[in-house]
């Protein structure tokens, strides 16, 4: 076990250096990338937290979609066997079955990468 | 000598010759920098006569999609048919003048940056209305213009649009670094929903959208950026300026975060425009899957050396915002 401050700690005192003094000590096009790089940092910091359960939780998601167990299988080999799934040929009981999954997974994704992004629910636009 | 001093200096030469007349420019700036163009504004002054005008200049001519007089042809083609853009006044493919391919249009006043232009609505009663109605107007002028006199050099679809962009679709799927389950579900309701080919293949704008106007208290003055027109759907550039990124956070207003698609939709049939609910809505999820597989792609120029650089990495980050919107959107196919 490394010694305080966390991983998130860390990542959150650079974001506010790269957000505070280093932001105000430039400008035009490196301003940007700044912003970006204290963007990156915030996420970081959140996946140090939440990164690991939301991984857990997507594996065993993935696995009751494939109606297999996951069988130490990670989430990225999981994802490709799904989309292999998917590919194979219409399967409307795997698509309404892997919906709500993939729904949930992604809420998961958007938690560390853009917190928010899901709170508009594209109600009066959605297609079919 | 500055890279701006320099360009003065090159376009001045150009412009005398071009007029048969010594020019020489005044009050230049640089009003956006992007990775593949360069946009100087400046006065072209001679003897009394001062003009206001905009070059847009191609860094390095190996960064052009296409030659640089196509893309001149396409605002020239755009103005014809009556559709608000810059006048063309040159265009060059001598790279000894800026350093690169140019062309040089009127300039007009206005907002461009999204956030300003949805400021200005914001302060303004009525303009975001007027706004959507006036785009749904633009564009079925442009859809409207004879697809026979756009430049030759022009892409156009081999057979049906939808299934061309489909199979772009499914290419780009098929070179993700990491397999997103979420783009394939979107990938098959795009390939079960297809609707029959247009009536008619188009002029396509490609990338019209908030942040590509220019904006007065007025409305739209012009639409800029026609390096990606094409020829093609019209129901394309519909499904485009609605996507969910162009709203700017405003999202319950679906055209560039300051109208609804209703003045839109009416905007373009009053104009003329043939509107199809069915392309319309294949467009827009497709749009919106093309957008995250273009963010994907971002990452993997940065990840593979090609383009190293902290804002492609960073658009990886952002897949999932895109996996998210096709999700929602496609919702009640999957219930």
């Amino acid at each position: 076990m490394q010694d305080r401050p966390t991983a998130s700690e860390l990542l959150a005192t650079i974001a506010d250096l790269l957000e505070g003094d280093v932001l105000a000590a430039t400008k035009g096009g490196l301003q940007h990338q700044v912003r970006v790089a204290g963007n990156l940092c915030r996420i970081l910091e959140r996946e140090a937290s939440l990164g690991a359960a939301h991984e857990a939780r997507e594996i065993a998601l993935l696995a009751q979609v494939l109606g297999e167990p996951a069988g130490g299988r990670d989430a990225r080999t999981l994802n490709a066997a799904l989309v292999a799934r998917l590919a194979a040929g219409h399967d409307a009981a795997l698509e309404r079955r892997a919906f709500p999954a993939l729904l949930e997974i992604v809420r998961g994704k958007l938690a560390i990468a853009k917190p928010g992004h899901d709170d508009y629910d594209f109600s009066g636009e959605q297609l079919g | 000598m500055s890279v701006l001093d320099q360009t003065a200096k090159g376009l001045a030469a150009f412009l005398s010759q071009k007029w048969s007349k010594p020019v020489a420019i005044e009050n230049m700036e640089l009003a956006s920098a992007g990775a593949r163009r360069r946009n100087v504004l400046f006065d072209a002054v001679s003897g009394n006569e001062r003009t206001g005008l905009v070059a847009t200049i191609v860094p390095f001519a190996a960064m052009q999609l296409v030659p640089i007089e196509v893309e001149a042809s396409n605002l020239r083609l755009a103005e014809a048919a009556g559709m608000p853009v810059p006048h063309v006044h040159a265009a060059c493919d001598d790279n000894a003048f800026v350093g690169g391919p140019f062309f040089v249009t009127s300039r007009i006043a206005g907002e461009t940056i999204p956030r300003q232009v949805l400021r200005l609505v914001e302060k303004t009663p009525g303009l975001g209305a007027k706004l959507a109605r006036q785009c749904g107007a633009a564009l079925a002028k442009l859809h409207a213009a004879d697809a026979a006199n756009a430049h030759p050099l022009v892409l156009r679809p081999n057979g049906h649009p939808l299934e061309a962009a489909l199979a772009i679709s499914e290419r780009s799927i098929g070179e993700l670094l990491q397999p997103s389950p979420a783009f394939a579900l979107c990938f098959n309701w795009l390939k079960r929903n297809i609707p029959p080919a247009p009536r008619r293949i188009t002029v396509v704008h490609g990338d019209f959208r908030n942040g590509n106007l220019i904006v007065g208290a007025d409305g739209l003055r012009a639409s800029l950026d026609w390096e990606g027109c094409h020829l093609g759907d019209p129901m394309e550039d519909a499904g485009w300026v609605v996507q969910r990124m162009w709203r700017f956070r405003n999202d319950s207003l679906e055209v560039g975060g300051f109208g609804t698609r209703d003045d839109f939709r009416a905007g373009y049939q009053e104009a003329g425009g043939e509107w199809n609910e069915a392309r319309f809505q294949w467009w827009k999820a497709q749009g919106t899957l093309r957008w995250g597989l273009g963010l994907a792609g971002q990452a993997k120029q940065h990840l593979d050396g090609s383009v190293p650089s902290i804002v492609l990495a960073a658009s990886g980050r952002r897949v999932a915002e895109l996996e998210y919107d096709t999700l929602m959107l496609l919702k009640r196919g999957f219930e």
